[in-house]
């Protein structure tokens, strides 16, 4: 090989090279930005699989299957029954008929309702039914079953009920790896009295400097 | 009197030559030596029992000369969470289970805060307290919550040490704590590579090898990491048992220490203490790199924000409104 033709291959060689590390320096800069979690976060779309699934058992609270799903297919809700005083109602709900007024003054004196406001305030008969007691009872006149007492909320909270399925609203028990099993409304908030009571804070934080 | 081959000083001296050391190594044996020799002379002062002191001595010594945690073999940081483990049992009569679970594959963890739920009950930062055995005596704590006024977002204009009844109204509340960046300045302030991110994004440290300068204290810029002046004093009973190597396993006089998302709890896949304590559902966790995950859901379907992102810190930690 004589000195002409390795300068013929070094002049053939250089412009794909230079080229070359023109654009790997290219890509460099854009990796460098793409590199932030964001980009990262974006690029993945395939499914988790989850190596801690087959370790956790489940989870120590009573759950039952949710009638919906959300974005990654069924999960699990907290049962509500048997946080319930008095169920199954049918043990004093029987044959006799029981006045609603009197509901108040009787058994169910505990209850304090403060839900809605003004106008919009409501009653016993919203959400509950004197013929079947142990039923939520909707807007429709569609029968609930306390344990999904969500599809009743969601009927006024629908932004709510939205971000409770989707993960923004409420919260997971105790693991976010494994099986979804998430609080239920009513484990949160009082139905009777939603809102947060106002209290003082469990601690207070010392200046750090 | 021949020696016999095996015990010719010629021959032990030619062994040791031959065999193949280094400085650690020959400092180890040197180590290994002279703990025996104290060990022996204090247990002719101090009657012992069945040689514990030799034991504790020894147990010290070994870990004295341990290597980095990134440096070491898994078995190896079985073995020091081992010796950790009995140092504990033998020094505070206390039975720990410290772990040393490697990071998850294909897991990112990331964190989300709604700040128009939170109600400032601040029980978020005692269940942290619990959990990771954070010092009662100067009151450290890993999270802060602050009160703001409508129109304001910088913590620093907040009220960080509010104690009266909430929610006040026409206020509301936001938490601090290590946002475990992907890009962290603390970690490249650090002397010593005593800390630096997890594959899991877990922002963590090594409290045997941080030197306490603090260098990391002063590149956070969001006050994320705390300095401990004194060993954490911890009532026994309170003292939670499950730790992690890196996580709220007791730390050393004058090291460097921080919120590590609770790593002896979501390594096994369980939520943060702070998550679980939550009692108004402000905190979201979860793994980024699932399409599926809560977290996820947040940043796609919500307004967020994360706290001087213009820093190019790259933040985990997002805000969220409802």
């Amino acid at each position: 090989m004589n000195r002409d033709t390795i300068f013929q291959l070094n002049r053939g060689a250089l412009l794909p090279t230079l080229l070359a590390a023109l654009l790997f320096s290219n890509a460099g800069l854009l990796s460098a930005g793409e590199s932030s979690v964001i980009e990262r976060v974006k690029a993945r779309k395939e499914p988790f699989a989850d190596p801690l699934s087959s370790q956790l058992g489940p989870v120590l609270e009573k759950t039952v299957w949710a009638k919906e799903g959300y974005q990654g297919g069924a999960f699990r809700v907290l049962a509500r029954k048997q946080a319930i005083a008095r169920f199954p109602c049918s043990s004093c709900h029987g044959a006799k008929p029981v006045l609603v007024r009197q509901a108040f003054e009787l058994t169910h004196g505990n209850v304090i309702l403060n839900h809605g406001q003004g106008e919009r305030a409501l009653s016993c008969s919203d959400c509950h039914t004197p013929e079947k007691p142990q039923l939520l009872e909707d807007n429709r006149a569609r029968k609930i079953d306390f344990d999904h007492s969500y599809q009743l909320c969601g009927q006024c909270h629908f932004r709510q009920k939205r971000d409770w399925l989707g993960g923004a609203h409420g919260k997971r028990v105790s693991r976010w790896a494994g099986e979804r099993v998430v609080y239920s409304c009513a484990s949160c908030h009082d139905p009777h009295s939603p809102r947060f009571e106002q209290r003082f804070p469990a601690t207070y934080s010392v200046p750090l400097d | 009197m021949r020696l016999h081959k095996k015990d010719d000083p010629k021959h032990l001296i030619q062994e040791v030559l031959e065999k193949p050391s280094n400085r650690r190594s020959f400092l180890k044996g040197v180590s290994i030596a002279a703990a025996a020799g104290s060990a022996a002379l204090t247990a002719g002062c101090i009657p012992d029992a069945e040689g514990t002191g030799l034991e504790e001595a020894r147990l010290r010594w070994q870990e004295f000369f341990k290597k980095n945690y990134r440096l070491m073999s898994q078995e190896e940081k079985e073995q020091t969470v081992r010796r950790l483990e009995r140092l504990a049992s033998i020094q505070d009569q206390a039975q720990l289970q410290i772990g040393s679970e490697p990071p998850l594959e294909k897991v990112l963890f990331g964190y989300a805060f709604n700040i128009s739920r939170c109600e400032g009950f601040m029980e978020c930062v005692t269940a942290c307290v619990k959990e990771n055995n954070l010092d009662r005596k100067s009151n450290t704590q890993y999270i802060r919550i602050f009160e703001m006024e409508p129109g304001q977002l910088d913590p620093g204009t907040g009220d960080g040490q509010f104690y009266h009844k909430v929610p006040v109204d026409h206020k509301f509340y936001t938490g601090t704590q290590c946002f475990h960046c992907e890009n962290a300045p603390c970690t490249k302030a650090c002397p010593t590579r005593a800390t630096w991110k997890e594959p899991d994004g877990i922002v963590v440290v090594d409290y045997d090898w941080c030197i306490g300068c603090r260098y990391c204290q002063a590149a956070c810029p969001y006050y994320g990491r705390r300095f401990n002046w004194g060993q954490s004093e911890v009532p026994k009973e309170e003292v939670t048992p499950k730790q992690h190597y890196l996580g709220n396993r007791k730390r050393p006089k004058g090291k460097m220490e921080k919120c590590t998302f609770c790593i002896q709890r979501t390594r096994k896949g369980r939520l943060p203490a702070c998550v679980e304590a939550c009692p108004t559902g402000s905190r979201v966790f979860g793994n980024l790199l699932d399409p599926d995950s809560e977290i996820r859901y947040v940043l796609k379907h919500k307004k967020v924000f994360r706290m001087r992102e213009e820093l190019g810190t790259d933040p985990k930690f997002w805000y969220f409104i409802d």
